[in-house]
């Protein structure tokens, strides 16, 4: 006889081994993926740099603008790589409802939680780095920051189960992602912080909610910036907004997901 | 047991729908081998997932208070870049089993599939058949109430069948299976029951010789 087991323990042990497969999919399959996994944040950090160096020449910024960089990137990475591998992850993994303890959605969920743990490693090995050359890494509120990328998370996943579950009807949703996450990309204040943009562009840019995060994130880190621009209802609101969208299309639609 | 209530299953297609079942209720008691009898595309498979659990019926209800393996014999539920160890030890770990227990089901499934060296190679490598031994093997390590067995009998070669069908046999002094096949020897040797789909209906036969009588006069049509 199997067992019978409660639900909670059984959706421990189905996070437990999509994790561990998942990792062992990225780790299997080829050193070219992995090495852009952690080389990635540093090439973009490269490419601002360079591109500050030579057009605005040096020195502005009351504070390190590598460290600006690493902090922002890491943020906009997670966003961004919880959000694609969440859209993808019902077709790819279909094959696995067969097994009747595995719900889609725990595909998302163990994703996510992946795509965390790699953030993790990448922002250890920035420290360590940090550390080492001895940039000013200061941190203005530990706490804020934390929230910030733990609320980031929530947003990142909510928004991830929304365009899952859109992607089971419209197929070019995970071909037009990339485009779109370059996009979000440039207005998001990942390279720069809204305050020091003209009144007309920040009044467009603070409708995305996505800048807001990072406002939040480089506001609390840095002395020199603050969190004047953040609205903290509009982001709950978005959060929450697309979390209820998500959750109310996934329960309607989970049995035709998993006979997709 | 498993209760079918005003059950109806269809598929959507260009010429409207297809049913596969239209309001049907039956019973199908416990502690027998049921063999799935059918002509091809008439849904024995579909049925067999829903008796399984792991797909739904449009309308009404299928229970049980049984425990249903997966489908066997499908090798979806691998993946192409892990090695035939790391897949074993996925499926062990969505049952919750220790790492003991894992320990013991990589021994005995290594051991049953003979895939020896190929056992530590990424799944992509392997023949289908190899795929349906390491499937076939991971199964019976596991204790369910009923197997879900699709086909899977005829997979491999002649020394396996027989030692997968031997392995079978003993299997099922301790649990159920729930077997498609169209190969009538298979489905005698191993059933004692068996349902008959057909036209959107199934039909329960108490005996497997009723069911395959029933199901060469369909042929016959």
């Amino acid at each position: 006889m199997i067992k019978k087991r409660n639900s909670f323990k059984i959706f421990l042990a189905v996070q437990n081994a999509l994790f561990l497969r998942e990792l062992n999919m990225r780790f299997s399959s080829g050193r070219a993926g992995m090495f852009w996994t952690f080389f990635e944040p540093f090439f973009q950090i490269l490419v601002f740099v360079l591109i500050k160096l030579i057009l605005f020449s040096s020195g502005q910024n009351s504070f390190d603008f590598a460290v600006f960089l690493a902090l922002n990137f890491t943020a906009y990475n997670m966003f961004k790589n919880i959000v694609i591998k969440s859209t993808a992850s019902f077709k790819a993994n279909k094959a696995l409802f067969l097994y009747k303890q595995v719900k889609p959605i725990d595909t998302i969920i163990a994703r996510s939680m992946v795509e965390l743990f790699i953030t993790a490693i990448i922002i250890l090995i920035f420290l360590t780095i940090g550390f080492y050359f001895n940039f000013d890494m200061e941190v203005k509120d530990l706490t804020m920051v934390t929230f910030g990328f733990i609320f980031l998370a929530i947003f990142s996943l909510a928004f991830g189960l929304f365009l899952a579950v859109l992607n089971v009807f419209v197929d070019s949703i995970s071909k037009l992602i990339n485009f779109f996450m370059t996009g979000l990309m440039f207005s998001s204040a990942v390279f720069y912080s809204i305050e020091h943009l003209p009144l007309s562009i920040q009044n467009l840019l603070l409708y995305n909610p996505l800048a807001h995060f990072l406002e939040m994130i480089h506001g609390s880190y840095f002395y020199t910036l603050d969190d004047r621009y953040v609205s903290y209802s509009y982001i709950t609101f978005w959060t929450l907004a697309l979390l209820y969208l998500g959750l109310w299309f996934y329960v309607k639609l989970e049995r035709r997901i998993i006979s997709l | 047991m498993i209760e079918l209530k005003n059950v109806s299953k269809f598929f959507r297609t260009k010429h409207g729908k297809k049913y596969i079942l239209k309001d049907m209720t039956l019973t199908l008691p416990s502690e027998h081998n049921i063999g799935i009898l059918g002509r091809n595309g008439t849904g024995k498979s579909t049925i067999m997932r829903m008796l399984g659990q792991i797909e739904f019926p449009d309308k009404g209800l299928i229970t049980s208070p049984k425990s249903f393996s997966w489908p066997l014999g499908l090798s979806g539920g691998f993946v192409g870049n892990m090695t035939g160890k790391a897949n074993v030890k996925f499926v062990c770990r969505l049952y919750g089993k220790s790492e003991k227990q894992i320990q013991e089901t990589i021994n005995f499934v290594k051991e049953f599939s003979e895939l020896d060296d190929y056992f530590d190679m990424p799944i992509k490598t392997y023949s289908s058949g190899m795929k349906s031994r390491l499937s076939f093997g991971l199964s019976l390590s596991f204790d369910f109430d009923y197997l879900l067995i699709d086909e899977t009998l005829s997979v491999g070669d002649a020394k396996f069948r027989k030692k997968s069908k031997k392995a079978l046999m003993k299997k099922i002094e301790t649990c159920n299976v729930l077997l498609v096949s169209h190969d009538m020897g298979t489905l005698r040797d191993i059933c004692d029951v068996g349902i008959v789909v057909h036209n959107g209906k199934i039909r329960y036969f108490e005996d497997i010789n009723s069911a395959i009588d029933e199901y060469v006069a369909i042929n016959k049509q």
